[in-house]
C-alpha cells in the first residue's frame, strides 16, 4: 500500500507537470469540483461553463464545507479533486495552512482588491473571491404576522423579549458562514461586548441547527420566525416564492465566497479555466440569476443587475463598518466555535431559562420600579455575559494546541470543554436565581 | 398415579348432543349428530381422521359453533357460552403446555383464572401433581420433560380445576407403543377414581375398546353406531363399523327362494341356506369375523376354495382363501406341530350362517 | 415428543468447502468492516501528543457532563421509543393475526412503509405536519387555541423514532404470533382465561422472542440514529454528539470516536441481552403444531373499533408520507395547514435530470441486498449447522455492523481504500462498488437475522434425507436448504434492499461523482436549497414508491410460496 501510494503521488506529480506544460492548450475532460453550494447555484454555472469550454464536463460533488475540508484532507494521498468551491474564507485558510491548495494567477481584470473592508483574494494567490455575500436576518412574514411580532433591523433587536423562542441560527462549528457572522460581531463589538450581544440574542434562540441550510429551511416552512443567515439564502427563497424578508444589520460584513485549486489537481488546466471563467464578466453575470442572487465582485456587472439589487461598491453602509481581520479570526477559530457550542448550543435550556427570568423581571420592573431589583437584574445580565476566557487566552498557543490534537501534549479538548460548560451552567443558574429574586422584589 | 387419594368431588354429570349440524362453508362437517354421555361414563368418539370426531369434541369445549341443535352439559345448554365459561376440561393432542411457565405454573393457571386464594391454589396444584405422580418435577420447564411426563402434566393441569367433564383429544397419539398401553390404563384408573365424565377422541379402536365404557363410531361427519365395545364388535350396525372394529369378511349376494327354503346366492356357484328366524333384506351382505370360520372338517356349510395367501401371526395363522369371485379371511389357531396349508392348496372353508350377521348391501 | 430431539443437531464434521466459505466471509468482514472501523476507532484509545495507548479518553467521557447527559438522554429516548413503537405495533399485529380481518396483507405492507423514509425529506415533511407550526398545530391553534408539542425535545425524538421504526416490531411480532400453536391459546380458554388476560398471560409471552427481536432492533437503531435528533435540533444525545465531533473540522479530538465506541458497545450489549432473555429451548414448542392463532370473526362493534384503531394508527404512521406527497406537489408551503398551490413541475424536473439517481439506487440497493443474503445465509448456515470454531464470532461481527455509525464506516472506507490504487491510478475508494459494499455491510444484520430465522425452522432431518440419498453438502444446500429458506431469504432481501435504498450517512462520504450518486444523495443535494424542496420531496416519493412496490411484490411471492408448500415460511426479521 505504501508502494502504491508513492507511485500514485509520483504519477500525480508527473501528471501535474504535464498539465502545467499543456496550460496553453484548451482545457478539456472532467473537472471535479467539491462544493457546499446547492444545485441551484452549481447547475447554472455548470451549464454556462461547459458551453463556454466545449469538451469539458464539470463534475460537481456536493458536501457541506466541513465535510469537504475533511474529505480533501483524507484523500490527499491520491487526490482526485480539482477545485474547492465554497463560501467560508476560513475553510480555505485551513486548507491553505495544511498546504492543500495550489497557488495560481487568474487572468480576469477589473476586480478590485477589497469589497467593503474585506480583501477579495488571498495575498498568496491560494484562493480567490468570486462573489460576495453579507450576513443578516431573514424572517417569515406569515409567521411574524400570525404571532404579531415586530420586524428587526439590528442584531440587538433579536435580544428583545418579543423575540423569545422565535430565532434560529446555525452552530458556527457546523456552518462556516455563521462562524463568520459570529466573528464579525466579535470583531465589530469587541470580545466581551460581542459575546454579551451574542448571548443576549442566544437567550431568544428557538434552535441551533447543525447545518447552514437548516435555518432558512425552518424559516421558509414557518417552523421558526427569524433566522440569522447569509443573504443569498433569503434571496433565493424569495425567488422560489416563499413569504420571507431579509435585512442587513449595520454591523455586518460583506465577505467573498471563494474558489481554489486543490494541490495536485488531476486536471489543472480545467481547474484554471473554471476559475478564469468564474471571474470573467460572463461568469459574474451568472450570479445575478434569481436562483443564485449573489453579489458580483466585478463592479461593472452591476450595470446588468435588476432594480434594487444591493451593490456594496455603491452602498457605503454595506459591510464597510467592520474591518474584518482574517488573521485574528483564524487564530481563534476553534476556540470561538467551541465556546459557542459549550456556552450557547449545549447550554441552550439553561441560557433560555435565565433569559426568560430576566425578561419577566424587566416586565415587572417596567410596571413598578425598584432600585434593588434593577441592580439584581443587571448582575444577572453580567453573569450571563461572563466569559471563561479572554480573547488573548482564546488565541493563545495552549488553547489552540488543545484543538489541533495529535502533535503536542497538553490540555485535552474534552477537559477544556467540560470546564467551559460547567462555567456556563453555573453562571446561568445564578443569573436565573438573581432575576427571579428581582422579579419577586418588583412585585 | 393411582396411589394418591382421589379428591372429593361433586356428583358427575352427563353430556347430551342433540341433532347438531356444523358446516364450514360447503363442507358439512357434522351431520345431525345426536348422542348421550351418561354421568361418570368413559365415552369414546372413534373414527378415521376427518370423520368429525375432533370437531365434535371442540364443539363441546366451545371452540366450534353448531349451526343447529343443542349441546347440553349437565342439562344446561352451553351452545352460546364461550370456552372460558363452560368448565369442561380439555387435554390437547399436543398437550399445549405453555413453554414460558414451569410445570407448577402451568397446573396453577386455571385455578388462578378462577381467582382462588393463593394457599388453596398451591394445595390443589400439589394434589393434582401428586395424582399424576409428578410432584417432584414442579419447578421444571415443559421442555425439560419427557413425552409421557408432559402428557401427565397436561392431564394434571386440566383436572386441577375439577371440570364438569374431561375431554381428551387423542392424548396417547404422541407416545410410543409401550408407554401408550401404560398411560391408557392410568387414564382409566384416574377417571374411575375421580368418577369424572370423560370423552375420549381416538382413531385407534384398540385404545377405545380397552378403556371406554361406550363408543360412538363416527364416519363422514355422522354417528354410525353407539354401544359398548363388545356390542359394537358383535353386532356392528353396518359394514363400516364392522370393518373399523377389527377385520370382517363380507359376502355380497341376494336372497332367493329355493323351494320352501330361502337361500343366499353368491355369484352362480355358492348357495347358503338362510337360517330360520333370520330376516335378511333382499340384497344382503353376510358379515362374519375371520375367527368364526374354520378350515377342514367340522360344523358349518362347506365352501371349496384355494389358499391365495398366508400370514403367520404367532398365536394364529391368517389365510386368504379364494372362493369363486370372492376372497375371505380365515384365522386358525396355531399350535406347535401344526402343518399349515400352503398357497395354491385346495381347502374347504366351513361357514356357519347362524353365527354370521346379515347387513343390508 | 421429546423436544430435545427436535432441536437442530450440530454436525460434527466440517467439510473443506465449509471451512473455505467461513474463511472467505471472515476475510470479507475483516476487509470491509473490521479494518475500516478500526482505522477510525483506534484514535479513541490513543493519548494526545504521544499516540500511546490509553483509556483516559473514556475517563474524560465519564467526567464530561454533556456526555453523561447525552448518554442518559439516549437511553431514555431509545427505551421510550420502544414503548411507543410497541403501542403502535401491538394492535396492528394482534388484529391482523388474531382476527379475520379484510386487508391484513395491505396493512402488513403499509406497516412496513414507515421504515422507508428518505432522509431530510421525511423530516421536512414531518415538521410540516406535526411541527410547532405544522398543519396539525396550526389547525388546533386556530380551532382551540392550543398546540401539541409533538416534535419538541427528547419526546419529539421519541415520537418521530417510534413512527419510523415501529415496523421492526410489527413485522417480527406478527410472524411470532402467526407461529404460535393455536392449542396454546385454546388450552388457556379451556381453563377459563379470555380477553386481555389471555393475551397478557399466554399469547404475548409466547410471542416474546419475536417481540424482543423487534424491540432490540428498535432500541439499537434509535440509539445509533443521528439524523432524527439533529433534524429536531436535539444535540445532547450520543449519536449526534459523535457525528458533530467526527465531522467538524479543526477537531482532531478523540471524543467523537470514544462516543462511537460507546455506541457500539451498548448496541451489542442490547442485542446480546435480548438474545439471552429468551433461551430458545423454552420456546421450542411455539414453532410446532398447526395453524397459528385461531382467527376469530369479529362482531360488528368489535370490527368498527378495530377498523378505527387500525385507520388511526396507519394515518399516524403514514402521515410523514402524506406530507411528503403533498410537499412534492406543492408550490409554496409555509406557515399554513396546506400548500398554497399544487404543481407537477417538481416531478418533471426530477425525472428530467435525476433519472440516473433512480437507476443507481436500484442497482446499488439490489447488489447490496444480494451480497447480504449470500453472506447472511452462509453465516446462518455455519452457525446453525456446523461446529466450526469461531462461527459465533462471524455472527457477532456481522451483527455489530448494525451499531457502527454510517459516518464512521464512510470515513473508515476513505482511510483504508483511498491509498489503494487501481492500475489506472484511480483510488479504489472512488469506485461506485465501494458504495455498494458499504451499503451491504450496513444492512447485513437484517439479512442475517432473516436467514437465521428461516434456517432455524427447517428440520435437520430434511437435509439428512438428502445426504442419505447421495447429495453432497454443497448440493444439499443448493437443492434442499436454499429452496426451503426462499421465503426467509426474500424477506431478508427486501429489508436490506428497502433500507439500503434510502441510506445516506455512509454514502454521503463515499459518493465521488454525481453520475455515481444514489437517490438519497440527490435528495440531500436538492434539500439544500429553497427551490429544491419540491423536487427533493418528489425524489423522496419516487424512492418510497420504488421500495414500496418491490416490497409488495415480494410479499405476494412469499405468500404464494407459503401456500404452495403449506409450510411455515418466512419470518421477516428486518
Amino acid at each position: 500500500m505504501l508502494l502504491s501510494r508513492r507511485l500514485a503521488v509520483g504519477a500525480a506529480l508527473a501528471f501535474a507537470v504535464l498539465a502545467g506544460g499543456a496550460q496553453a492548450q484548451a482545457p478539456s475532460g472532467k473537472v471535479t469540483v467539491i462544493t457546499s453550494f446547492s444545485k441551484d447555484v452549481t447547475d447554472p454555472f455548470k451549464k454556462a461553463f461547459e458551453k463556454a469550454y466545449p469538451g469539458t464536463t464539470l463534475e460537481v460533488q456536493n458536501r457541506n464545507t466541513n465535510a469537504a475540508v475533511k474529505y480533501i484532507e483524507e484523500t490527499k494521498g491520491n487526490n482526485q479533486t480539482d477545485l474547492m468551491w465554497a463560501s467560508a474564507p476560513d475553510a480555505f485558510e485551513v486548507l491553505k495552512g495544511k498546504k492543500l491548495l495550489q497557488s495560481f494567477k487568474p487572468s480576469a481584470t477589473g476586480i478590485p482588491d477589497k469589497i467593503g473592508a474585506f480583501p477579495i483574494n488571498d495575498p498568496d494567490g491560494a484562493y480567490f473571491g468570486f462573489a460576495a455575500s453579507g450576513y443578516g436576518i431573514m424572517w417569515n412574514e406569515r409567521y411574524v404576522k400570525g404571532n404579531k411580532l415586530p420586524e428587526p433591523k439590528e442584531w440587538q433587536d433579536l435580544a428583545k423579549p418579543a423575540y423569545f423562542d422565535h430565532v434560529s441560527i446555525a452552530a458556527p462549528s457546523r456552518s462556516g458562514t455563521t462562524h463568520l457572522t459570529i466573528e464579525t460581531i466579535l470583531q465589530g463589538e469587541g470580545w466581551a461586548k460581542g459575546w454579551r450581544a451574542i448571548k443576549e440574542m442566544g437567550g431568544n434562540f428557538r434552535q441551533v441547527t447543525e447545518r447552514s441550510f437548516g435555518v432558512p429551511d425552518a424559516v421558509n416552512s414557518g417552523q421558526v420566525g427569524y433566522g440569522v443567515v447569509i443573504d443569498f439564502f433569503a434571496f433565493s427563497a424569495q425567488a422560489s416564492g416563499f413569504p420571507v424578508k431579509f435585512v442587513y444589520p449595520t454591523v455586518t460584513t460583506i465577505v467573498p465566497a471563494n474558489v481554489a485549486i486543490v494541490a495536485n489537481a488531476p486536471n489543472r488546466a480545467g481547474a484554471e479555466a473554471f476559475i478564469n471563467y468564474l471571474l470573467s464578466p460572463q461568469g459574474q453575470e451568472v450570479l445575478l440569476e434569481p436562483s443564485i442572487r449573489r453579489l458580483p465582485i466585478n463592479p461593472a456587472v452591476y450595470a446588468k443587475a435588476p432594480e434594487g439589487y444591493p451593490n456594496p461598491f455603491k452602498d457605503a453602509t454595506l459591510g464597510a463598518r467592520v474591518k474584518f481581520d482574517v488573521d485574528v479570526s483564524e487564530a481563534r477559530t476553534a476556540a470561538v466555535d467551541a465556546l459557542f457550542d459549550q456556552l450557547v448550543t449545549f447550554q441552550l435550556d439553561g441560557l433560555k431559562a435565565a433569559t426568560k427570568a430576566i425578561h419577566e423581571a424587566d416586565a415587572a420592573l417596567a410596571k413598578k420600579d425598584n432600585a434593588q431589583a434593577r441592580a439584581l437584574v443587571s448582575e444577572a445580565r453580567d453573569l450571563i455575559a461572563a466569559m471563561p476566557v479572554t480573547d488573548a487566552q482564546a488565541a493563545s498557543p495552549e488553547i489552540r494546541g488543545a484543538f489541533t490534537g495529535g502533535k503536542e501534549k497538553g490540555a485535552r479538548q474534552a477537559e477544556l470543554e467540560q470546564q467551559w460548560a460547567a462555567f456556563a451552567k453555573e453562571k446561568y443558574a445564578q443569573a436565573k436565581a438573581k432575576a427571579e429574586e428581582a422579579a419577586k422584589l418588583a412585585r | 398415579m393411582s396411589d394418591a387419594t382421589a379428591p372429593q368431588r361433586a356428583a358427575p354429570i352427563g353430556v347430551v348432543i342433540e341433532a347438531v349440524n356444523l358446516s364450514y362453508g360447503a363442507n358439512h362437517v357434522l351431520k345431525d349428530v345426536s348422542l348421550e354421555v351418561a354421568p361418570g361414563e368413559f365415552f369414546a368418539f372413534l373414527g378415521p381422521s376427518g370423520c368429525g370426531k375432533t370437531t365434535l369434541l371442540r364443539l363441546i369445549a366451545g371452540f366450534a359453533r353448531n349451526d343447529t341443535g343443542r349441546v347440553l352439559v349437565g342439562g344446561q345448554d352451553v351452545s352460546g357460552l364461550p370456552p372460558w365459561k363452560r368448565d369442561v376440561g380439555m387435554v390437547f393432542q399436543s398437550y399445549a403446555l405453555w413453554p414460558h411457565m414451569s410445570v407448577r405454573r402451568n397446573v396453577a393457571f386455571g385455578l388462578e383464572e378462577r381467582g382462588l386464594p393463593r394457599d388453596q391454589i398451591e394445595a390443589r396444584v400439589d394434589e393434582a401433581l401428586a395424582l399424576v405422580g409428578l410432584k417432584h418435577l414442579g419447578e421444571r420447564r415443559p421442555s425439560q420433560l419427557s413425552g409421557g411426563q408432559q402428557q401427565r402434566v397436561a392431564v394434571a393441569r386440566t383436572v386441577a380445576v375439577r371440570p364438569k367433564v374431561l375431554l381428551l383429544d387423542e392424548p396417547l397419539s404422541n407416545l410410543d407403543a409401550k408407554l401408550r398401553v401404560q398411560v391408557r390404563r392410568e387414564l382409566r384408573e384416574l377417571q374411575q377414581s375421580l368418577g369424572l365424565t370423560t370423552i375420549f377422541v381416538t382413531h385407534d379402536q384398540e385404545e377405545a375398546n380397552t378403556i371406554c365404557d361406550r363408543i360412538a363410531v363416527m364416519a363422514d361427519g355422522a354417528v354410525q353406531q353407539i354401544g359398548t365395545p363388545m356390542a359394537l364388535y358383535e353386532r356392528p350396525a353396518n359394514l363400516f363399523v364392522a370393518n373399523f372394529l377389527g377385520t370382517a369378511n363380507a359376502l355380497e349376494g341376494r336372497i332367493a327362494q329355493s323351494g320352501a327354503e330361502r337361500v343366499f346366492e353368491i355369484g352362480d356357484a355358492i348357495r347358503l341356506p338362510v337360517p330360520a328366524g333370520a330376516t335378511p333384506p333382499a340384497g344382503a351382505r353376510l358379515v362374519f369375523r375371520p375367527q368364526d370360520v374354520r378350515l377342514g372338517e367340522g360344523p358349518g356349510v362347506p365352501l371349496p376354495g384355494v389358499v391365495a395367501h398366508r400370514e403367520f401371526l404367532g398365536a394364529s395363522i391368517r389365510y386368504a382363501v379364494r372362493i369363486g369371485a370372492s376372497e375371505i379371511v380365515v384365522d386358525t389357531p396355531f399350535r406347535a406341530g401344526d402343518a399349515p396349508s400352503a398357497p395354491g392348496e385346495a381347502v374347504t372353508v366351513r361357514l356357519r350362517p347362524e353365527a354370521a350377521l346379515w347387513l343390508a348391501a | 415428543m421429546t423436544l430435545a430431539l427436535d432441536r437442530p443437531r450440530r454436525r460434527l464434521f466440517l467439510s473443506p468447502g465449509q471451512a473455505a466459505v467461513a474463511l472467505a466471509i471472515g476475510l470479507f468482514l475483516l476487509a470491509f468492516l473490521v479494518v475500516p472501523v478500526a482505522t477510525v476507532m483506534y484514535v479513541a484509545f490513543t493519548e494526545k501528543g504521544t499516540g500511546a495507548f490509553t483509556l483516559v479518553n473514556f475517563l474524560d467521557f465519564a467526567r464530561t457532563d454533556l456526555f453523561v447527559t447525552s448518554f442518559r438522554n439516549s437511553m431514555y429516548v431509545s427505551t421510550m421509543s420502544v414503548v411507543v413503537a410497541s403501542a403502535l405495533a401491538l394492535p396492528l399485529a394482534y388484529i391482523t393475526t388474531r382476527f379475520e380481518f379484510r386487508g391484513a396483507l395491505i396493512i402488513q405492507t403499509l406497516g412496513f412503509v414507515p421504515l422507508i423514509m428518505p432522509p431530510f425529506a421525511g423530516a421536512v415533511a414531518m415538521q410540516l405536519i406535526f411541527g410547532r407550526n405544522g398543519s396539525l398545530n396550526l389547525l388546533l391553534d386556530d380551532a382551540f387555541g392550543f398546540k401539541i408539542p409533538l416534535m419538541e425535545g427528547l419526546n419529539g425524538v421519541v415520537f418521530v423514532q417510534a413512527l419510523h421504526y415501529f415496523p421492526f416490531i410489527l413485522v417480527n411480532l406478527s410472524a411470532a404470533l402467526r407461529n404460535i400453536d393455536r392449542a396454546m391459546e385454546e388450552a388457556a380458554q379451556n381453563l377459563g382465561c379470555s380477553g386481555f388476560r389471555l393475551f397478557r398471560r399466554i399469547v404475548f409471552p409466547l410471542a416474546l422472542p419475536g417481540y424482543l427481536a423487534g424491540a432490540s432492533l428498535v432500541f439499537v437503531k434509535v440509539f445509533d440514529d443521528l439524523a432524527t435528533p439533529l433534524l429536531l435540533n436535539v444535540k445532547d444525545m450520543l449519536a449526534p454528539q459523535a457525528y458533530l465531533r467526527v465531522t467538524s473540522i479543526g477537531i482532531a479530538d478523540p471524543m467523537g470516536y470514544v462516543i462511537a465506541v460507546v455506541l457500539i458497545v451498548v448496541s451489542v450489549l442490547a442485542m446480546w441481552l435480548s438474545a439471552r432473555a429468551v433461551k430458545s429451548g423454552d420456546y421450542a414448542t411455539t414453532q410446532r403444531g398447526g395453524g397459528g392463532l385461531a382467527r376469530r370473526r369479529m362482531r360488528t362493534w368489535e370490527s368498527a373499533i378495530a377498523y378505527a384503531a387500525v385507520s388511526f394508527i396507519l394515518l399516524l404512521v403514514l402521515s410523514p408520507h402524506l406530507g411528503l406527497a403533498l410537499l412534492s406537489f406543492a408550490t409554496v408551503w409555509s406557515f399554513s395547514p396546506l400548500p398554497d398551490g399544487y404543481t407537477a413541475a417538481h416531478y418533471a424536473r426530477v425525472l428530467g435530470e435525476s433519472s440516473v439517481y433512480i437507476k443507481n439506487t436500484i442497482v446499488y440497493a439490489a447488489l447490496a441486498a444480494t451480497i447480504d443474503i449470500v453472506i447472511g445465509g452462509a453465516i446462518a448456515y455455519l452457525v446453525l449447522r456446523t461446529k466450526l470454531i469461531g462461527r459465533d464470532l462471524l455472527d457477532w461481527a456481522a451483527s455489530a455492523a448494525l451499531a457502527v455509525p454510517g459516518v464512521v464506516l464512510g470515513i473508515g472506507y476513505l482511510r483504508t481504500f483511498y491509498g489503494v490504487t487501481l492500475p489506472d491510478g484511480r483510488p479504489l475508494a472512488t469506485l461506485w462498488i465501494m458504495i455498494v459494499l458499504a451499503l451491504a455491510i450496513r444492512r447485513l444484520p437484517y439479512a442475517l437475522r432473516a436467514c437465521h430465522a428461516a434456517l432455524q425452522q427447517i428440520s435437520v432431518s430434511l437435509e439428512e434425507a438428502a445426504e442419505n440419498l447421495g447429495a453432497t453438502k454443497a448440493r444439499t444446500v443448493r437443492r434442499i436448504v436454499a429452496p426451503l429458506m426462499a421465503g426467509g431469504i426474500l424477506a431478508g432481501f427486501i429489508s436490506s434492499f428497502a433500507t439500503a435504498a434510502v441510506e445516506l450517512s455512509a454514502t454521503l462520504m463515499l459518493v465521488q461523482s454525481n453520475s455515481d450518486a444514489p437517490l438519497a444523495y440527490g435528495l440531500y443535494v436538492f434539500m439544500q436549497s429553497p427551490a429544491g424542496r419540491g423536487p427533493g420531496a418528489a425524489l423522496g416519493v419516487i424512492a418510497v414508491l420504488i421500495v414500496g412496490v418491490c416490497t409488495y411484490l415480494s410479499h405476494l411471492v412469499i405468500e404464494r410460496g407459503q401456500r404452495q408448500r403449506g409450510a411455515a415460511g418466512a419470518e421477516v426479521k428486518s
